[in-house]
């Protein structure tokens, strides 16, 4: 394979990396000694005053190294000689006798990046796809090929830290604001910009001026780096609560090497860069990584079928969920028409639009400007007018099968042919929902989690009649709007519910049977989810998660049973944070367990932590093995996938099945077995982990 | 006309008391939000359009040709072009008939029509002094210049040219809009009584109609503070409960001395956006659609500025001309109320046979006008009168009031600063 075409003219070289059969340009093992092979030569000539480093792909200068070698990577000694020898052969673009730029227009990645660290200056496009970074620690790596030390001399240690930890991907403008990068430059204007540039660097004077603006280090860099790594390390243990070991490897690196010059500084890398990348949380975040890129990708349906078109949008219902959609559909820049009861509900929702836009200018990811511009594509109104022309309607009205029926009995009567009717359900199955309508074929489940402006799943459920083509329209939509789809299977409660109400009822049986809340919780979070499971329950709404059980109970039956104590919640008007009473008593963002609750727990009983996760875990990986099972999902890493976007299962344990994996099936198969001696037929293990157990297969295959 | 001109339909937002509600959206937002509701709600497909026309008269610096600025918000696509027309307070009229031309013209076939104002947001500007005074502190080099130019600063540069004033003054005359209302009321003896019982008469009719919900069949709802969740479906400047006595409390305005036109029997000072879907009649029979109504003919004309109230006479004594109508063949009269004195010094001329055959070429009187169906829902004086849409909103009005009281013609007119004259024939079906 040959990656790289050199050429010579009047003094100016250029290396042109254009790998062979590839839209992108990588950084592969054998791309690596290709460039040493050049490098080398090139080392000893004479007509060279510069050399250009460019890329031929369009929007990509180099995406990076090759993932799958990473993810190849067992051996914690092999793996320090590959990034080691990487280092040594980006090393040597510094070392060549003559100057070196890196032309960057399009995506700088990684290793990428770190290539282009190597050169001594660097130009930058204003094009949009021109992005600069670090992803590394997102796959629970750290930058290996001298990123971590070329970028620390480049901008200093704080910005270096800050931009590797939040593995932040720049544009151009960025990129030089940061003394990144030499010159950021119009994309059109760039081959006469290369130009002008290569002749200012050939000359001294020029040169300086160049030279004199990059970074200067400053007195807290030289004497107090201390402090930088002191507030780096509190804030990586505020986010991850110590659960992601690359942002600390990071952290720790920075400190050994504070002092140390270059070449031992870089070993130092390469030995953590070993470290982490043979770890299972590596593994696990490198597998995501794929199972998300390949979520991206799957159409789900024949590739040959097309969505259709989708301009206008409506949103029927105007409750947090109905807000949330008509808030996603307008921060996509499409039409969105909100339909609600009344103009007073329309204006309450707008409350929240409005709100959920605010925070975002704060964080000035959007002018006030474009907020207002985005908010114009609303329009609302309190009857079925102005429908004519809507492509596309998702419904988000009350979980109740008539109140829902008669809504697409009204939008049939006024809608187009080609339109779609979405239900934002969260339970109801979607072919019982269609069947009286005269176009089932153009109805479909596209289920949001709260808050839709956050969460980043969509359950996208067919019925028995849905087509292909509103498959193909509302996962584009889906997609278009920035959320990862799942297309799963038409049941109660689908995926992500099925497989969490089953554990949020196991924890409120856990209290029933003496439990301490905030122990509860505790052990939970400390397990990796976001939020404990009581602390969920109120943020959802106790009547809202009780509703959503009890359709579960009566399609599942006994294994899915209430736990007695959530309707007592309901009874004593408990309903969550709505009404600052539920588990927890909430005081803006002060809670205290509610002391109300000591009248329905007759005893105490202190449970073992471990206990406490796997009887919870082991609920929802028994059930998410019948989904599996009965099809609703296609395989465990989609099904991973969803848990994680739609739940927060934390990402580095791989997901639900990867930790049911690790644990062993055997293990989790005996667990259930003991569990359902102790705790009932509900722990009884479905028929795939007990012929896994037998077999002694895992879910994830090799 | 060769054909009449249907319109689709109509809508517009309330009108709102200037600095009130509606003063924190611009004439842009009111536009293209009234023009993209009204759009989804006749249902034609954006792309169809073959433009947006807009009257505005303030026409705001930020948005230049705020009709483009409207249709690109509203939700049209960069293809479809838009452009803003401006005839004073016919504005919202011109919009509709610049449309008609075009159609009738072969020009194009769908038109979105329209009138924005927003007088809460007509800005004050530096006077003459200050602009002077920046210019030569831009050109002055040395900072010792500089402070020289400075130092002749002095507090009346400060006094701002009040735009909404200015707006509402005729550059011939010099007279305010006011002035030439108390110009009519000496012409015609109309008294300041009179001016406010006429005033308190347009208050009682909008007052029965807001609450017989009559306007709200022409107003979609808007929300005007969205973090808040504060919403607006009705015009705010109608008085319930308007007396004599309060109005009688008022001080001229215009003439402080001897003056009889106060703020209270003028029309006010108003906030608002309205618009309309135009086609031939054919075309509409074409593709299927009921017009709300029609516009059979309409006609501008020009008089003396300090006079401009009068301007309904002379633009209707032409229409009649015209069209062979008559007064008494109208059902329906909309005449905007600008002031109170220059509504009843239209009766006058109306009626009176000498002011025919001296201003307006005729040899018999104009024909009086029947007050059972005069301004039946009150007008401007209520209302209010955001000055670039009133147009519109009167063709809407009169067109749904016609429908509502089952009857077929109706006559639109209004008085236009600088000293012009709309009228319109309307018909409904």
């Amino acid at each position: 394979m040959k990656a790289f075409n050199l050429s010579i003219k009047n003094k100016i070289a250029t290396l042109l990396f254009d790998m062979e059969n590839s839209n992108v340009n990588i950084l592969s093992i054998e791309v690596m000694k290709e460039l040493e092979g050049i490098l080398d030569k090139l080392k000893t000539a004479k007509d060279i005053d510069v050399l250009l480093f460019k890329s031929a792909k369009k929007d990509i200068f180099i995406a990076g190294a090759d993932i799958s070698e990473i993810k190849a990577l067992q051996d914690e000694d092999v793996s320090y000689e590959v990034v080691r020898s990487g280092q040594i052969i980006l090393r040597k673009i510094a070392l060549l006798p003559f100057f070196t730029v890196a032309v960057i227009d399009g995506a700088c990645l990684g290793g990428g990046f770190e290539l282009a660290l190597n050169c001594n200056y660097r130009i930058a496009t204003e094009n949009k796809k021109t992005k600069i970074g670090l992803p590394e620690v997102n796959l629970g790596i750290l930058p290996g090929f001298g990123g971590t030390q070329n970028l620390k001399y480049l901008i200093g240690k704080q910005k270096s830290i800050e931009l590797i930890l939040g593995a932040k991907l720049i544009n151009g403008k960025k990129a030089q604001k940061l003394k990144i990068v030499d010159a950021c430059v119009p994309e059109g204007y760039l081959d006469f910009k290369v130009k002008s540039f290569v002749k200012d660097i050939l000359d001294k004077n020029t040169r300086k001026k160049i030279d004199g603006r990059r970074y200067k280090e400053n007195l807290l860099e030289r004497f107090a780096p201390k402090l930088i790594y002191y507030f780096a390390q509190k804030a990586v243990i505020k986010k991850t609560k110590g659960k992601y070991p690359a942002a600390l490897e990071v952290i720790k690196l920075f400190k050994e090497t504070d002092k140390l010059p270059i070449n031992e500084a870089l070993s130092f890398e390469a030995f953590a860069f070993a470290r982490l990348c043979v770890s299972d949380i590596s593994k696990n975040l490198i597998s995501l990584y794929y199972a998300s890129e390949r979520l991206k990708h799957d159409t789900f349906v024949d590739k040959g079928i097309k969505a259709l078109p989708i301009i206008q949008t409506s949103v029927i219902g105007s409750g947090v969920m109905g807000g949330g959609i008509v808030w996603l559909f307008s921060n996509m820049d499409r039409a969105v028409r909100l339909k609600a009861r009344s103009y007073e509900s329309i204006a309450a929702s707008f409350k929240h639009i409005s709100a959920s836009y605010n925070a975002i200018r704060k964080r000035k990811r959007l002018t006030s400007r474009e907020v207002e511009h985005k908010m114009d594509h609303i329009s609302y109104t309190d009857s079925y007018n102005g429908f004519g022309n809507m492509d596309f309607v998702v419904e988000a009205v009350v979980e109740d099968k008539e109140t829902k029926q008669k809504v697409y009995k009204d939008l049939e009567n006024l809608i187009k042919e080609s339109c779609i009717i979405a239900s934002n359900t969260s339970s109801l199955s979607i072919t019982m929902l269609s069947e009286n309508m005269k176009h089932p074929e153009r109805f479909i489940g596209m289920h949001f989690f709260n808050p839709v402006s956050r969460m980043p799943l969509v359950e996208i459920i067919a019925g028995k009649q849905t087509s292909d083509e509103t498959i193909a329209t509302t996962l584009k939509l889906a997609r278009d709007a920035g959320k990862t789809a799942v297309l799963v299977g038409d049941c109660a409660g689908f995926l992500v519910n099925r497989i969490l109400l089953p554990y949020i009822n196991e924890c409120a049986r856990l209290f029933e049977e003496g439990g301490s809340i905030e122990q509860i919780d505790k052990t939970i979070e400390d397990f990796g989810m976001p939020m404990g499971p009581f602390i969920l329950a109120d943020e959802v709404g106790l009547d809202v998660g009780y509703k959503v059980s009890k359709v579960l109970e009566e399609s599942y039956g006994k294994r899915m049973e209430v736990a007695p104590i959530l309707s007592k919640l309901i009874d004593m008007k408990l309903l969550g944070k709505k009404n600052k009473k539920g588990f927890y008593l909430h005081n803006g963002k002060e809670k205290i367990v509610n002391p109300s609750l000591k009248s329905l727990q007759f005893v105490h009983k202190k449970f073992d932590n471990d206990e406490i996760i796997d009887r919870t875990m082991l609920i929802m990986i028994n059930e998410a093995a019948r989904t599996l099972e009965e099809g609703i999902v296609e395989n465990a890493s989609d099904l991973d996938m969803a848990m994680i976007m739609g739940t927060g299962f934390p990402p580095f344990r791989g997901g639900l099945l990867k930790y049911a994996d690790t644990m062993g099936i055997e293990k989790v198969h005996l667990s259930l077995l003991h569990f359902e001696e102790k705790y009932g037929k509900r722990y009884a293990s479905s028929e795939l982990i007990v012929s896994m157990a037998q077999n002694k297969e895992t879910f994830y295959k090799g | 006309m060769k054909e009449r001109i249907a319109i689709i339909d109509g809508l517009r937002t309330p009108i709102g008391k200037a600095s009130g509600k509606l003063k924190n959206l611009q004439a842009e937002s009111l536009g293209s939000f009234v023009v993209s509701e009204l759009a989804l709600r006749v249902g034609i497909d954006f792309e169809s359009y073959d433009e947006v026309i807009i009257g505005n008269v303030a026409q705001p610096g930020h948005a230049a040709n705020i009709a483009r600025v409207i249709a690109l918000k509203a939700g049209f696509s960069e293809k479809i072009p838009a452009y803003t027309v401006h005839r004073n307070c016919a504005s919202g009229m011109e919009a509709i008939t610049s449309a008609s031309e075009k159609i009738l013209a072969g020009r194009g076939e769908i038109y979105m029509a329209g009138g924005v104002e927003s007088m809460s947001n007509i800005p004050l500007m530096f006077n003459k002094k200050m602009s002077a005074l920046f210019e030569a502190f831009f050109h002055s080099k040395s900072s010792l210049e500089k402070l020289k130019t400075l130092s002749s600063f002095t507090p009346s540069h400060l006094k701002p040219i009040i735009g909404l004033m200015q707006g509402l003054t005729d550059p011939l005359s010099g007279l305010m809009m006011g002035s030439t209302a108390e110009i009519l009321a000496q012409d015609f003896g109309i008294s300041r009584k009179e001016q406010d019982e006429y005033a308190l008469l347009s208050h009682q009719k909008a007052e029965t109609a807001q609450k017989n919900n009559i306007f709200s069949k022409e107003i979609a709802p808007i929300i005007y503070d969205a973090s808040k969740g504060l919403m607006m479906s009705d015009d705010d400047g109608i008085r319930y409960g308007q007396s004599m006595a309060k109005l009688s409390k008022l001080k001229a305005f215009f003439d402080k001395k001897n003056g009889t036109v106060t703020a209270a029997n003028s029309s006010q000072i108003s906030d608002a956006a309205a618009a309309v879907v135009l086609m031939s009649e054919s075309k509409a029979k074409e593709m299927g659609l009921t017009p709300l109504g029609y516009l059979r003919e309409y006609t501008y004309a020009g008089l003396d500025p300090a006079r401009m109230g009068l301007g309904p006479a002379y633009s209707t004594a032409k229409l009649l001309e015209m069209s062979k109508v008559t007064m008494n063949d109208f059902e329906l009269i909309e005449l905007n109320e600008a002031f109170a004195s220059q509504v009843l010094a239209n009766f006058a001329a109306f009626e009176s046979k000498k002011y025919a055959n001296q201003h307006l070429g005729r040899t018999e009187a104009l024909g009086s006008i029947d007050t059972n169906i005069f301004n039946v829902n009150g007008g401007s004086i209520a209302l209010g009168h955001p000055v670039g849409m009133t147009g519109t909103r009167l063709v809407i009005h009169t067109l749904k009031e016609l429908r509502r009281r089952d009857k077929n013609l109706g006559l639109a007119t209004l008085c236009i600063g600088g000293g012009q004259g709309a009228s319109m024939i309307l018909e409904v079906e």
